[in-house]
Formats: C-alpha cells, sequence, structure tokens
C-alpha cells in the first residue's frame, strides 16, 4: 500500500517543462543580463570585500573599546560614590555621639544639682 | 533535476562558467524543468512559477562563479528554488490562490498516467503546509533521500521524517483506491 502511494505520488510529481516560448526569453535575458555592462562591476564587486572586512573589524574593535572604558569610568564612579556614602555615614555617627555626650553631659549635671541645692538648704 | 540534469556535464558546467553562451543556454534548458516543476507545485499558479523560475536563473548567472560543479549547482538551485517558494507563500500566506488543476494539463511534458489523478494529487498537496510540501516534493519529485533534504531546507532530519510521515498519512486517507475506474470516478 505505501510503495503503491509512492510510485503513484512519483508517477504524479514528474518534473513538467516550462513553455518553449518561456524558455527562449529566459536564455536571452540571462545572455543580455552577462552581455550588460553593469554586470561588470558586481564581477568585480568582490574586491572591495576586504576593505569591508577591515572596516567592520576596526568600527567592532572600537565599539568594544569605548564600551570598555565606559564601564571603567562607570565603576570608578561608583566605588567614589561608595566611599563618599561611606564618609557621609561616618560624619553622621560623629555628630550623634557628640550630640549623645551633650546630653549625657546635662542629664548627669541635671541629677547631681538637685542634691547640692538640699545639702545647701 | 532528474535525467537532464545528469545529462548536463560538469565539463559543460565549467564552460557555462566561463561564460559560453551556448553552454549556459543547455545549463539552462537542463535546469530550468526542476525549478519550474518545484516553483509550480509549491506556488500553485503558472505565472507566479514562471516568475520564481526567471528570479533564480537570474540569480544564479550571478552567483555562477561561486558555484562549484554541477552537483553544487543542483543542490543550489533546489535550495534556493524551495526557500523562496517558502517565504513568497509566508507573505502571501492568506491570499486565495488557484490550485494546480489548469496548471497540470498545461504541459506537453507531462507523462503521468491518469490526469484525473494527477489532479486530484496535486490539490492534496496543495493542502500541506509549504515546508511539508516542500519535503514531499524534493521526496518524490526530486528522488532525495531525507538527509538531502534536511540539508536543502535547512531542517532537522527529525522534522523532514515527520512531514513525511503525516503527509503520507494524510495522502493515504484523502487519496482515491490505486484502481484507475475508482480513481476517475472520485477526483473530479
Amino acid at each position: 500500500m505505501s510503495e503503491d502511494l509512492e510510485s503513484r505520488l512519483r508517477a504524479a510529481l514528474r518534473p513538467v517543462a516550462p513553455g518553449d516560448e518561456f524558455t527562449q526569453k529566459l536564455i536571452a535575458r540571462v545572455a543580455a543580463d552577462r552581455r550588460s555592462p553593469s554586470k561588470a562591476p558586481s564581477a568585480r564587486g568582490r574586491s572591495p570585500k576586504p576593505t569591508t572586512w577591515w572596516l567592520s573589524a576596526s568600527m567592532a574593535a572600537s565599539l568594544l573599546v569605548a564600551a570598555g572604558i565606559q564601564h571603567q569610568v562607570q565603576e570608578r564612579r561608583e566605588r567614589e560614590r561608595g566611599l563618599e556614602a561611606r564618609r557621609e555615614v561616618i560624619e553622621a555617627l560623629r555628630v550623634t555621639s557628640q550630640k549623645l555626650e551633650l546630653a549625657y553631659e546635662a542629664i548627669k549635671s541635671q541629677s547631681s544639682s538637685p542634691a547640692d541645692d538640699a545639702s545647701g538648704v | 533535476m532528474n535525467e537532464a540534469t545528469q545529462d548536463f556535464s560538469d565539463e559543460e558546467f565549467a564552460r557555462a562558467r566561463a561564460g559560453e553562451a551556448a553552454a549556459l543556454a543547455s545549463l539552462i534548458r537542463a535546469h530550468q524543468r526542476s525549478v519550474y516543476s518545484l516553483a509550480l507545485r509549491m506556488l500553485g499558479a503558472r505565472d507566479l512559477a514562471e516568475d520564481l523560475t526567471q528570479d533564480v536563473i537570474m540569480q544564479l548567472n550571478g552567483n555562477l562563479i561561486s558555484i562549484a560543479s554541477n552537483t553544487h549547482l543542483v543542490f543550489w538551485l533546489r535550495r534556493v528554488t524551495t526557500h523562496r517558494a517558502i517565504d513568497q507563500l509566508r507573505r502571501r500566506a492568506r491570499v486565495e490562490t488557484t490550485p494546480l488543476d489548469d496548471e497540470a494539463s498545461h504541459s506537453s511534458t507531462v507523462d503521468s498516467g491518469d490526469p484525473l489523478l494527477q489532479r486530484h494529487l496535486q490539490r492534496l498537496l496543495w493542502d500541506l503546509s509549504p515546508p511539508a510540501r516542500a519535503v514531499l516534493l524534493l521526496r518524490y519529485q526530486e528522488d532525495l533521500d531525507p538527509i538531502d533534504i534536511a540539508k536543502t531546507l535547512d531542517m532537522p532530519i527529525n522534522t523532514v521524517k515527520s512531514h513525511l510521515k503525516r503527509s503520507l498519512e494524510t495522502l493515504r486517507q484523502r487519496m482515491p483506491s490505486s484502481e484507475p475506474s475508482r480513481c476517475e470516478g472520485k477526483s473530479t
């Protein structure tokens, strides 16, 4: 059954030819295309290829270098921003510590003064 | 690209590649049948098939220098024709096209026995997806094995095999019996 179907397919799908007129026109068109001078640049169009390749390669390299530099600059900026934040935190801690020290001193002096008053009266 | 292309020798190919007009003409005569048949059965209309055949041959004319041998040429033509046909079908995916009713009887070179059966087969072929149709055509029109079909269509071998299996199954279910009298009765 399968072989039968396959042989029927092969028979039905035999290549068919286009009309003779079409073939003649096609051959004439190909011949004209070969003769046309505009064909010459495309045949020689291979010579600029190495230049194009080098141009593409150098552009890609430039892009890579630029991307690398930008990455480094950004990294340095982030590091500086981190250091600045660290300095600010330390400063804030120092100020807080001073305030606490002052508050402690104030409380300490207040708690000691009523006793002095009491002993004085 | 069956008998005709095998007749085209590597020597003739070299002469065509060198630009000899007569050799180029015989190259076109030898290979256009296969290109045109693939295009016709893929696209389903004679004018579209002629346009595609012309485009492929003109593209070949521009690329002939990069083609190494007659075998390479046959591979190149099948590859370019099927890919371009599939692309074209994808572009006009939902546009109504005429199935191959008139096309099958067009060429005087068709010698496939029962014309009604052929018409019916071609209508069934038209119902397959473009890649499945290309696989079937390369298998049964061009007589390629699944490995060569996979190379031609840039398709995994298992995909080729499953397309073939499913398409044959579909055709088997919808094909009339192999007895000629019953075929004719059903296929109009």
